[in-house]
């Protein structure tokens, strides 16, 4: 859901859910029981939705590519790597009675991932 | 005879999985629902610190086709949908995959739109404190 502040579509991660190996190239997250919305007209603005809830792990691996993009207009830097990356999930909308849940994270995969780290805004020409 | 309420779950359930998690949005919780406290209750004329702003993190100012403060993740493209931030990120999206609802019928999915992150940071929210959280797009 949007935040009031136009934040778009972020979650808190707890505590122990995000694993980044320490050379930074391989990262796990793991969330449980997230409250998410099912609006099967987005983006339409007078869209209805139902509550729902997500598990999702998703596994970010480096490639050996390098990524370095440092774009002033835009006031970000980032350096890392291009990133495979794999997911599985589970989505349940209690008022449908609606439960789904997706293969082992090995049969899937991501056409686009990037890992490594940023600054952007206040934090780019420091 | 046609049940409408499993045609309209059958919509619903297409939607989630065939946009991919995309129609899926985060309902606010925990931190995001945090604004900083103006210490109004307290009565008077003095406003305990902090006042005014929030400890949110703000969002990227760019917008997307529909208007939302997000950008699909790309090439040469900006991961993050935090702005103010250094930090720890990951992002990925056009994921595809297969799966089975509950009644174990397959049920692909994965879209472009489908795109997952995490932000490991410190960032700066219009309260002007420097906080540090963990985030994710979703």
């Amino acid at each position: 859901m949007i935040a009031a502040n136009g934040l778009y579509w972020m979650a808190d991660v707890p505590a122990g859910a995000l694993s980044v190996a320490e050379d930074g190239r391989k990262a796990t997250l793991k969330l449980t029981g997230v409250a998410v919305i099912d609006q099967p007209r987005w983006p339409a603005p007078d869209a209805e939705a139902r509550r729902a809830r997500l598990d999702v792990t998703v596994v970010w691996t480096a490639t050996d590519e390098p990524v370095t993009i440092d774009d002033p207009a835009k006031q970000f830097r980032f350096k890392g790597w291009k990133a495979t990356a794999q997911a599985e999930a589970r989505v349940e909308v209690p008022s449908l009675g609606f439960t789904w849940r997706s293969d082992p994270l090995a049969t899937s995969r991501a056409r686009f991932g990037v890992i490594g780290e940023e600054a952007n805004g206040r934090y780019y020409a420091a | 005879m046609r049940d409408r309420s499993r045609e309209a779950a059958g919509f619903s359930r297409r939607r989630l999985l065939t946009t991919g998690l995309g129609a899926l949005g985060v309902v606010g919780a925990g931190r995001l629902a945090l604004a900083a406290p103006a210490a109004e209750s307290r009565g008077g004329d003095v406003l305990a610190a902090p006042v005014g702003g929030s400890a949110e993190p703000s969002a990227i100012p760019w917008l997307d086709k529909n208007g939302s403060h997000n950008q699909s993740p790309g090439p040469g493209m900006d991961p993050s949908n935090i702005f103010h931030f250094k930090g720890r990120i990951a992002r990925a999206n056009d994921f595809e995959g297969t799966g089975k609802d509950g009644q174990g019928n397959p049920l692909a999915w994965g879209a472009p739109s489908t795109d997952f992150s995490f932000i490991e940071a410190t960032y700066w929210p219009t309260s002007r404190i420097e906080r540090r959280g963990i985030f994710s797009h979703l």
